[in-house]
């Protein structure tokens, strides 16, 4: 689904990528972790098309499709959906009418007709419940003084609303207390498809416990410089970056959870 | 040196619409006081972005001509006085005869209310800071008197339709004098209009006196052409525990230029004033307010919101004074700037004058571009450019817009918004 080939990204002249290499079938659960300052958050914006970066070098094609030629609008109509590591705080547009207009632009995209204000504000309703927010969010501003997991919540029920084939998770898990974790886990496991992939970007092991990835690969200094299943997380847990070669000195995945 | 430019004489003759004596009188006065009157230029502190797009050419100086109703579109609920070149015209105007409220034309006023009118014209204008009112008084050939008497409440919104009709050049004097005495109430809406495209010039004058307890909301639309300069000014003056709320939204033009003073003089006052504005293409709008706390324990409340797209520029003056012995006062001033290009400009001045040591004032002005990050959020979930760009800059309105009192004059506005955000934003 995603094939991803010696991606190199830069921001303000600075390299920041330096040859990516991944291949994400339909159906997979790929987890990238690596330390602070590696690259995860770069790579999770490039693939958005967020034009703060600059892809130097290198492919990224979903489905055969090249994405890079695309605006981000379109690789969201495309199916690509980034969940941010900060959701932005938009006061003076209601959350409804946000996910409304975000939904009718990926129906209007498949040729489908849009959805009314009481047909979506049903399917809004059903999907807050989901994620166990309550539905008076949808009413105000969007993000505007939510909580840390209010967000992550949010973010989770826009990717419930808009069904991506490819969802990425930029640090999903962060700032979020256990019950809120569990949540969300909940909300994104939901979204587990024969026919989408999920890529999760993060710092933690934590998360993996309760979304169990296919493929764990380990990101740092811009590159990819290991790949496992499952059990590389646990080892990552257990022993930290350092026997990868790579430092961590802000934190080490154990010491987190 | 060269000498500062005066007004025409052209400038001096009314047109010939008839008019109750007292009022007549009033106007030959006005004109004589104007000879020889200066034009505002670069240096008029108060003009100084705006002189230059002031063109009093001789051209502009004819009375336009009164005309019928032809051509004239209403689809507004509620009451409604319609005047065309400032003349009313009865065959499209629709009020009811209500106990204790008067709405009539200058022209049709007996000679008992033309006299008293004729003694109330001006007196909430303070026309050496707002010179081209001036004209107007010197210039109205019609107009509406509103007279409430004590408590006495009008049901439902008025609406007063000024259009212009540009089809030859020349100007009009729109003029509405409102007297709410105690306890009072009313719901006016103003709506500038225009057909035609000949250059045209409004001066418009209207005066709010609010008596104890009075409450009265303003509406004011502003969607004239290009061909139109506008030259507005509005005077209040509130006694004691009166409310005015006033709620402005203007759309540019050559000239835009609105000056709106409020004089809180008895105490318990209350003012509110939202103000909209938005600008495109080389379109120049100005607005000047001034609130006075000249009487203790009043508030004010004051939200300007200015977007400008394109080459436009757009000007904010909020002026603040608080009397000496205005204790207790409490006034808020914000005003907010959203430019759309690079090639637009917002000149914006908060001026607070506080002569009054118990008093609590805050103001606030900013001038920003649409957040990058937030619009690359909207797009990142399908929205297209210029949709996330409306919502954005809608959302940078909203808030006054929601506010305004009357749902015809918000669809109104939302119509012509959208038609400038089809003409400012593209899709990538």
């Amino acid at each position: 689904m995603l094939s991803i080939k010696n991606l190199h990204a830069s921001v303000e002249g600075e390299e920041i990528l330096k040859g990516i290499n991944l291949e994400i079938k339909a159906g997979e659960v790929h987890a990238i972790m690596g330390p602070n300052g590696s690259g995860k958050s770069t790579l999770s914006q490039v693939l958005a098309g967020n034009e703060t970066f600059e892809v130097t070098e290198g492919e990224i094609t979903l489905n055969g499709e090249n994405l890079l030629d695309l605006e981000t609008e379109e690789r969201a109509r495309e199916g690509i959906f980034l969940a941010f590591q900060y959701p932005v705080e938009i006061p003076g547009v209601s959350n409804l009418q946000f996910l409304r207009t975000a939904v009718n632009a990926m129906r209007t995209h498949r040729g489908e007709p849009e959805m009314n204000a009481a047909e979506f504000m049903k399917l809004a309703r059903e999907v807050s419940k989901q994620v166990d927010l309550d539905p008076a969010f949808l009413k105000r501003g969007v993000n505007e003084g939510f909580s840390g997991g209010e967000k992550k919540r949010n973010e989770i029920l826009q990717a419930l609303l808009l069904q991506p084939k490819l969802a990425i998770l930029d640090e999903t898990d962060s700032g979020l207390d256990i019950d809120a974790l569990q949540v969300v886990s909940k909300g994104v496991n939901a979204l587990r498809a024969e026919d989408r992939a999920i890529l999760m970007v993060t710092h933690y092991q934590r998360l993996l416990n309760y979304i169990v990835p296919d493929y764990v690969h380990v990101l740092a200094g811009g590159r990819i410089v290991k790949s496992g299943g499952r059990e590389l997380a646990l080892e990552l847990e257990e022993r930290g970056y350092g026997w990868l070669g790579v430092k961590d000195e802000e934190a080490t995945p154990s010491a987190a959870s | 040196m060269k000498p500062a430019p005066t007004l025409s004489s052209a400038f001096l003759e009314p047109g010939g619409h008839s008019l109750p004596a007292p009022l007549l009188e009033l106007r030959k006065q006005r004109g004589t006081a104007l000879v020889d009157m200066p034009l505002p230029t670069r240096k008029t502190e108060n003009w100084k972005y705006s002189s230059r797009h002031l063109k009093l050419t001789d051209g502009l100086a004819a009375s336009l001509p009164a005309t019928g109703k032809d051509g004239l579109s209403l689809s507004l609920p509620g009451y409604r006085v319609v005047f065309r070149n400032g003349v009313m015209v009865p065959e499209a105007s629709d009020f009811p005869d209500l106990d204790g409220i008067l709405i009539q034309r200058f022209g049709d006023l007996d000679d008992n209310d033309a006299a008293a009118l004729a003694e109330r014209l001006d007196n909430t204008l303070d026309t050496r800071a707002v010179q081209m009112a001036r004209l107007n008084s010197a210039r109205f050939e019609d107009g509406l008197y509103i007279r409430l008497d004590k408590e006495a409440v009008l049901d439902q919104p008025l609406f007063i339709v000024h259009e212009v009709t540009g089809t030859a050049s020349g100007s009009a004097y729109p003029r509405i004098y409102v007297d709410a005495a105690r306890h009072s109430q009313i719901t006016l809406v103003e709506e500038y209009l225009s057909s035609g495209d000949e250059p045209v010039m409004v001066n418009s004058v209207t005066e709010f006196m609010l008596a104890d307890g009075a409450n009265v909301t303003s509406v004011r639309l502003v969607m004239e052409g290009e061909n139109v300069q506008h030259i507005g000014a509005t005077g209040v003056r509130q006694a004691a525990n009166s409310r005015f709320e006033s709620h402005c939204v203007g759309f540019g033009g050559p000239l835009r230029r609105h000056d709106l003073m409020v004089r809180l003089e008895g105490e318990g006052g209350e003012c509110k004033l939202n103000g909209v504005v938005v600008t495109q293409g080389k379109q120049h709008y100005d607005n000047h307010t001034s609130i006075e706390h000249v009487a203790a324990h009043c508030d004010s409340e004051e939200t300007y919101r200015n977007i400008a797209a394109g080459e436009s520029h757009a000007v904010f003056n909020g002026r603040i004074h608080i009397h000496e012995d205005a204790q207790k006062s409490n006034a808020n001033m914000n005003n907010k700037n959203l430019l759309l290009s690079t090639g637009a400009e917002i000149d914006t001045k908060p001026e607070l004058e506080i002569y009054a040591d118990d008093v609590k004032c805050a103001h606030g002005a900013t001038i920003g571009q649409l957040d990058k990050i937030s619009l690359f959020y909207l797009v990142s979930r399908g929205i297209g450019r210029r949709e996330a760009n409306t919502l954005l800059t809608m959302a940078f309105i909203n808030e006054l817009v929601e506010q305004i009192p009357v749902q015809a004059v918000k669809d109104a506005a939302q119509l012509r918004l959208n038609e400038f955000f089809d003409q400012t934003f593209q899709e990538a």
